[in-house]
């Protein structure tokens, strides 16, 4: 397949994890192209207790996970995999954006990742964003290579008089949410 | 699938009294088929996360059980992996002797590095049955030296062990660590060297056509091929000699065997020299085995006999296997050259009972990116049984440090809790500044609050105190001037740490170039605290010894002197211009639109602020500063403004004035040069900026060619 073709929005849809069937389809994605080995039951921590906050990208395009719960008495997003197949390397920012708004929404305070000094590609993605290389982690993968762990903080709208919008969509977000809703399109 | 009724049943595990073995199998997949999408059956106590640790059996990447050689040593052993003699033919066993000891040499390099010893050193088949070598004196000795040497850099790394870099290192599950008398190694070693010495000796007035002295069996058969064996012998084995002598002279207390250790390092860099020369002569003599390639873990480029790395995985797997290349010759000599000369250094410290030299000392080796070995020495050499050095209290140097007189080591108030608090924070820095940067960083982080509460609870110790105005006794006075000069001290160090902890973000690389306005600023407001608190400390220290000298003088009875600022202060001055020039030129790029700021959809410049100084501020370092006053100092700023009043001006010209006061100091004179350089190269560009306002080919960037983190400045017509 040809990179250089411009692909059409169309042809990429995302989708919420949606059961044991996109299990196997997960792992073999992941399993390509991460150097760290995953044991089942790594898939199924996450897919388990937070399928919400686990999307695909099909046909077989992108793979992507997530977590959040209290870290030190702070609610903290963390995101686990990111995969892209090679032919779609560059859409990873539509997917990390979509799920980082998720993230947000849900009331978590900021979000976190490591990722290989080495990647050159992932640190500059989440520098984009406005993610901060937090700390180095010496040999922190089986493979020797140190990692960064990078971290998003969320602004707290009590501290933001200026952005309206987002105070508004934050405290109607955290009135409706009971907790168990999941996410939809 | 169908299964092939031709192969042997495999023997099963016998049924035992009141058990018999029964195929589940048909039951269990008939229950898996009843599970609904997703279930799981397990105990209460099961939880997923827990599982996440597990490993998969027929995964290549967790399984080590998969494309195996042998299923245990003594499989390995009948087979002949690790045969004893290693060839009946004399020559030959030679041969694959030198190819056994430049591979385990590659191993222990690599073992080093930050893999494991299962995995690197003890995938040696000989090594894992000390008694199997017994009838081979040179492979036995060999190996017994090598046990030795493992065991002895493994205890000096568990006892300096203060992070999980040394977990994998020092991971030695049931690994035979010590043989039957391996700490009479060295007398076999010397033996053996005795025996090689003789022989070569022997050969060489043979070749001579003189007369044999004495009656010496050969090493080997082929008498052209005897005085290269010999050689390449000895090398290694006085190599594994001088190296262990050195480790135990480094071992010895209070740094007294440093000096030996120091001769032993020369002899082991002059072996190493030979080994290096006798890879020639082992190439020359591989009879077309060998290969030209430049991941040779020998000299002679032959595969060595007698290691397997997958057995020592599957018997200690509670990880999943990783997958280790082990270092060349090459790369390991070159390994231990490097330790060797790390550990020169460390021998060559003149232990100054002076914890700023400490301090220091560890600062400039700390430079030159030294290997976990020599990190868990220099540990165990500054601090042993709570003492500098081992020999010197923590109070006392703490009482040097502060600038009080010498009387005041043995005062009681050493005993006050928060001064006991205060000699454990300073042991642990001492610590934490010998660990790899990555991990210095984060603790340096988090003592942070540590120092400065110890700081409040020394000064409400200190009111608490001297709240009684009534009582005024010597003892009183002499305590009050240890708790000022002790409160000064503490601030002053609270602030260095905060400096180290910020300038170790650049050699991480943890800031990108949108931060350096915000890290510099904080650099620049962290350093007027730390030029502060050392000028006071100083003025209170300069205080002091004055009566001293006044006393003496009374009967000329001189003027006040003239207060000079200390050297050490306008060092700090001109750091103090170049970390607010850099702040200030990235603010007015920004200002003036020269860079793009980053544009994040999710947060704001004020949350990355919260982020990376999130440490600093919680320990109030420094008090009443903010993202709202780093906005303020910044917001205005402008490159017409910028050029008038030129920080970087100002820096260069107080780093020209002070130079000669370190004189007798080439580290900070060489601190000094690299100041100046970047200070008067920003001053260039700052002009070139203001003079270019109107032009939109101008690009400025930054390099960190002549200091690890000031910037320096290059304006370029893109």
């Amino acid at each position: 397949m040809d990179e250089n073709v411009e692909l059409d929005a169309w042809e990429i849809e995302y989708v919420s994890y949606g059961g044991e069937q996109h299990l196997p389809l997960v792992m073999n994605l992941v399993d390509q192209e991460l150097s760290e080995p995953y044991s089942i039951f790594t898939y199924r921590y996450f897919v388990y207790l937070w399928p919400q906050l686990s999307f695909l990208v099909l046909p077989q395009l992108f793979h992507f996970q997530m977590v959040y719960g209290e870290h030190r008495n702070t609610f903290r997003g963390y995101i686990v995999m990111l995969v892209v197949i090679k032919p779609y390397r560059g859409r990873g920012i539509e997917l990390v954006t979509r799920s980082i708004k998720v993230i947000m929404e849900s009331g978590c305070e900021e979000v976190t990742l490591e990722a290989e000094v080495t990647n050159k590609g992932a640190l500059a993605l989440y520098g984009r964003l406005g993610f901060i290389r937090a700390k180095r982690l010496f040999h922190y993968y089986l493979n020797g290579v140190d990692a960064f762990r990078l971290k998003l903080l969320f602004p707290r709208s009590e501290l933001h008089p200026s952005l309206p919008m987002m105070s508004d969509k934050y405290e109607s977000h955290m009135q409706s949410d009971h907790g168990d809703a999941p996410f939809k399109e | 699938m169908a299964e092939d009724r031709s192969l042997p049943p495999r023997a099963s595990i016998p049924s035992a009294d009141n058990s018999v073995w029964a195929d589940v199998s048909p039951l269990l997949q008939a229950a898996c088929q009843d599970l609904q999408e997703g279930e799981l059956i397990h105990g209460d106590n099961f939880n997923l996360f827990a599982a996440m640790s597990a490993l998969e059996i027929m995964d290549p990447k967790m399984d080590s059980g998969i494309a195996c050689t042998y299923y245990s040593l003594d499989e390995a052993i009948e087979n002949g992996v690790a045969p004893v003699p290693i060839s009946a033919d004399k020559t030959t066993d030679v041969r694959c002797m030198i190819d056994i000891m430049d591979h385990l040499l590659a191993c222990e390099a690599t073992w080093h590095k930050g893999h494991s010893l299962a995995q690197t050193v003890y995938s040696c088949l000989y090594l894992l049955r000390p008694e199997r070598t017994s009838s081979h004196a040179l492979l036995h000795s060999y190996c017994k030296v090598i046990r030795a040497t493992c065991k002895a850099i493994l205890s000096v790394v568990s006892e300096a062990r203060t992070h999980e870099e040394e977990d994998l290192f020092t991971m030695a599950y049931g690994l035979p660590l010590s043989g039957n008398g391996d700490e009479k190694c060295l007398s076999m070693l010397n033996a053996v060297e005795e025996t090689i010495s003789r022989q070569l000796r022997a050969c060489k007035a043979s070749s001579s056509k003189r007369r044999v002295s004495e009656d010496v069996e050969p090493l080997q058969n082929n008498p052209d091929l005897e005085e290269g064996y010999c050689k390449a012998l000895l090398c290694r084995l006085r190599f594994r000699k001088h190296f262990y002598h050195l480790l135990m002279s480094m071992k010895r207390p209070q740094g007294r065997g440093l000096e030996l250790a120091r001769k032993h390092i020369a002899s082991c860099i002059s072996e190493i020299d030979y080994i290096r020369k006798s890879s020639e002569f082992l190439r020359a003599n591989a009879h077309g085995m060998s290969e030209q390639n430049i991941d040779n873990t020998t000299a002679s480029g032959c595969q060595p006999i007698g290691f397997d790395a997958s057995l020592n995985c599957r018997l200690s797997a509670p990880t999943p296997p990783r997958s280790i290349k082990i270092l060349s010759l090459e790369k390991a000599l070159e390994y231990f050259m490097k330790l060797l000369q790390d550990l020169d250094v460390i021998c060559s410290y003149s232990l100054d009972p002076s914890l700023e030299a400490a301090l220091l000392f560890v600062i400039k080796f700390q430079k030159s990116q030294p290997d976990l070995v020599a990190r868990a020495h220099l540990q165990l050499l500054l601090v042993q049984d709570g003492k500098l050095y081992g020999r010197d209290p923590m109070f006392s140097m703490i009482t040097r440090a502060a600038g009080l007189p010498e009387v005041t080591e043995n005062h009681d108030i050493q005993k006050n809790e928060f001064m006991v608090q205060l000699g454990q924070l300073v042991i642990n820095l001492l610590k934490i500044l010998c660990t790899n940067a990555a991990w210095q960083r984060r603790k340096l982080g988090k003592m942070l609050q540590d120092w400065r509460v110890t700081y409040v609870q020394l000064e409400m110790a200190f009111k608490g105190e001297f709240a009684e105005a009534s009582k005024t006794s010597n003892n009183k006075k002499i305590c009050f001037k240890i708790y000022q000069h002790i409160l000064a001290w503490v601030e002053e160090q609270t602030y260095w740490i905060a400096f180290r902890f910020l300038n170790l973000g650049f050699e991480l690389e943890l800031y990108s170039v949108h931060d350096y306005c915000m890290v510099y600023w904080y650099i620049y407001v962290v350093l007027i605290k730390l030029a502060e608190k050392k000028h006071l400390r100083m003025a209170m220290s300069s205080d002091s010894a004055k009566k001293k000298t006044k006393k003496k003088r009374d009967s000329f009875k001189d003027g006040e002197m003239d207060y000079q600022i200390p050297a050490a202060v306008l060092f700090l001055q001109s750091q103090i211009y170049l970390a607010e020039g850099l702040s200030m030129m990235f603010a007015a790029l920004r200002n003036e639109r020269r860079i793009v700021p980053l544009q994040s959809p999710f947060n704001t410049e004020h949350e990355i602020f919260i982020q990376q100084f999130e440490l600093l501020q919680k320990a109030c370092v420094p008090d009443h500063i903010s993202y709202v006053t780093f906005k303020e100092s910044t917001m205005h700023a402008n490159f017409s403004t910028l050029a008038i009043c030129d920080h970087f001006k100002e820096a260069q010209k107080i780093a020209k004035e002070v130079k000669s006061s370190f004189a007798n100091d080439p580290d900070t004179m060489a601190e000094l040069r690299r100041v100046e350089q970047v200070a008067e190269r920003n001053s260039i560009a700052l002009n070139v900026c203001r003079a270019g306002a109107l032009d939109p080919k101008l690009k400025t960037f930054f390099t960190f060619c002549h200091h690890p983190f000031y910037a320096t400045a290059i304006v370029k017509r893109s």
